[in-house]
């Protein structure tokens, strides 16, 4: 027993060398030149390929410029933890930070504390409350929402039966891309015949879209799907698919945010009709950030505009909106 | 050789704390200098007190998770009772406009009434604790989104809210730095209640009772003990602990999240349980190595965190981590 006991210290010291050995090997080479700056990213989910695709173009501009470091934080999608990513990328005392924040009131005093440090910080995508922050940069939902409805009233020719698979209703992007949508729409004769919450889910669109289908099972009964986000949109198209009488050939589907991955290639296949762009603003973060590190001004506000993808501009990079 | 031996022992017993020692000895080893100042960024007051107020919530659940698993049980449900309590206190609060003392009073009740269904339906009905916690799991996860109509509880989310703009002023005091050592609020309730379970197990006939059923219920109750009262008395108390975390929750995120709020806490809670030593067999176990639990997972965590190690690995290490705490306390039971 004894002999055994001394084993199983051996075992704990060696399981703790090796986590000493993960992290040196990690957490060599990362010593601070002259003349650089230092940027910390908090990333508050890299579950989603939208933010996936965020910090890749962040990477990808801040490769243009040599004297840029920037250390990554990912929050898991929890917010306690993004707040206290925050404050440890203000303990590390880096030049600037550039967040993109899961909720918006939780996080809103981790930046003005930020900011009371004396470091900038640029916010991403979700806006924190109040005006303590340096820079806000992000899509405009309920626009993109509007152009969503316009393409459909043209597309059906002003009249038609839609079924809205939508994005998570208690997070502000769906009820804008919802009321932005409504506005497109208004004066048409258009009806949303269907609707339902699929959480930005995948396998929850193609739930309800299940249920739409067999819920109206004439052949004709539904002429378009407006989806919040592509994945949506392409459950749809699998759902009606499944259902094994060629409606996804009839219906037309239509999605949001255009990630190369997904909504562009959706698209290209020819599974979705238009998706419409939802720009990161990564790099733009990076641009800006260059010129508040240089000292120059920026707007407070930076609202990014839209494109559209269709099968006969996808080619070309969409067509702005 | 005898006193090698001793020497051994002592070392055995104070296992949890050599752990705790070496974790920390890392945390000064590994994490990374400021870019300012050049000074550590682990080795000063701010970080530890950022630490013990971060894991604070998990600190609270673990220790009232400990004298549920000390008694032979276990409770799956705090997480979604933390979240619960965490909604119905931003509720009143806000929604209602009741006093910061009436909020948690209520809050607290309530907790204590779901913990209190857990042990009845576990001691009336011989149920198996991990299935009736589970029920419980969900029960509460669904009240939580009944009571709040499934939104968020924040000022101005609905108009017939009282409070329509600013935070209600307990948010800002529970997380604000006190004259103490400038611990927060939170972390005071965290240390509070470990000492207040830690006292409740080690003096108390009841806490005696927990260690002889989870020991061996039979003999228990065959020895005269009234086993059903003394379950209903620990769930009750575990299920208190949650709620104390979800009004730390709701101070913490200033709102009520009646989806997220506390969704996998019960396993990180059990980790911290776990990886203290106490056995999840029942019987054994201690609120100090709990609380020791919950600073190692909070120290690697943060040195992990500081480090900027990415998902992937940082799972791997906290669960050969837990793997690691059980391998030692199945040595010890030979």
């Amino acid at each position: 027993m004894r002999l055994q006991r001394n084993r199983f210290s051996a075992s704990i010291l060696l399981c703790i060398a090796m986590l000493g050995l993960v992290l040196t090997v990690t957490g060599c080479a990362q010593k601070k030149t002259k003349k650089q700056f230092v940027i910390g990213m908090s990333q508050c989910n890299l579950g989603e390929p939208w933010r996936v695709q965020m910090n890749a173009d962040i990477k990808a501009a801040a490769a243009k410029h040599p004297e840029i470091k920037i250390i990554w934080k990912d929050a898991q999608n929890k917010t306690t933890v993004q707040q206290d990513q925050v404050k440890e990328l203000v303990n590390l005392g880096v030049d600037l930070i550039i967040i993109s924040p899961k909720e918006a009131r939780p996080l809103t005093k981790p930046v003005a504390d930020a900011i009371d440090a004396g470091i900038p910080v640029i916010v991403l995508d979700r806006k924190v409350e109040g005006d303590k922050y340096t820079c806000f940069i992000g899509g405009d939902n309920f626009k993109i929402g509007e152009e969503a409805g316009k393409f459909l009233v043209k597309l059906l020719g002003g009249k038609g039966n839609v079924v809205e698979l939508k994005g998570l209703m208690t997070s502000t992007p769906a009820v804008e891309r919802h009321e932005g949508f409504m506005k497109g729409i208004k004066g048409s004769q258009i009806k949303i015949i269907f609707s339902a919450d699929c959480h930005w889910l995948e396998p929850d669109a193609q739930r309800e879209m299940a249920s739409a289908l067999s819920r109206f099972p004439e052949p004709d009964a539904i002429d378009a799907v407006y989806a919040h986000n592509d994945p949506s949109a392409h459950g749809a198209y699998i759902a009606a698919k499944n259902e094994g009488k060629g409606r996804e050939k009839r219906i037309k589907f239509i999605g949001i945010d255009a990630l190369p991955h997904e909504g562009i290639r959706y698209v290209k296949e020819g599974l979705l009709t238009a998706t419409f762009q939802y720009p990161t603003g990564g790099a733009e973060a990076i641009e800006i950030a260059l010129k508040i590190l240089h000292g120059q001004k920026v707007p407070k506000n930076i609202i990014l505009g839209t494109r559209v993808f269709t099968r006969d501009n996808v080619d070309k990079g969409g067509q702005p909106l | 050789m005898d006193k090698l031996r001793k020497l051994l022992d002592i070392a055995g017993r104070l296992r949890g704390v050599l752990a705790f020692a070496i974790v920390f000895l890392l945390g000064v080893v590994f994490t990374p200098v400021s870019y300012k100042t050049g000074h550590s960024t682990f080795l000063n007051w701010s970080t530890q007190n950022d630490i013990l107020f971060e894991y604070a919530e998990y600190g609270i659940l673990a220790a009232g998770m400990t004298l549920v698993i000390i008694s032979g049980g276990i409770d799956l449900s705090v997480g979604s009772v933390l979240g619960f309590a965490a909604t119905l206190f931003s509720l009143l609060l806000i929604g209602y406009g009741w006093s910061a003392g009436g909020a948690i009073a209520a809050t607290i009740l309530s907790t204590a009434v779901m913990g209190a269904l857990n042990g009845l339906v576990i001691a009336r009905f011989r149920m198996q604790p991990f299935v009736a916690t589970l029920g419980m799991m969900l029960i509460a996860r669904g009240a939580a989104k009944w009571i709040s109509g499934g939104i968020k509880v924040q000022p101005g989310a609905r108009d017939w809210y009282a409070v329509q703009s600013g935070n209600p002023a307990v948010f800002d005091w529970m997380t604000s730095q006190t004259s103490l050592l400038s611990l927060r609020p939170i972390t005071i309730l965290f240390i509070a209640s470990t000492l207040v379970l830690w006292i409740v197990l080690r003096f108390t006939r009841f806490g005696r009772y927990l260690y002889a059923i989870g020991g061996n219920e039979e003999a228990a109750r065959l020895s005269g003990i009234r086993v059903g009262i003394v379950k209903v008395i620990a769930y009750t108390l575990c299920g208190m602990t949650a709620g104390l975390a979800g009004i730390c929750n709701a101070c913490r995120v200033t709102l009520g999240d009646p989806g997220e709020a506390g969704l996998t806490y019960e396993l990180d809670a059990i980790a911290a349980v776990v990886i203290g030593g106490t056995s999840l067999t029942g019987g054994k176990g201690g609120m100090f190595f709990t609380f020791l639990g919950t600073l190692i997972i909070a120290y690697i965590s943060k040195i992990l965190s500081l480090q900027g190690i990415e998902e992937a690995p940082r799972l791997m290490i906290r669960g050969a981590l837990i793997i690691i705490a059980v391998l030692i306390q199945q040595s010890r039971k030979e």
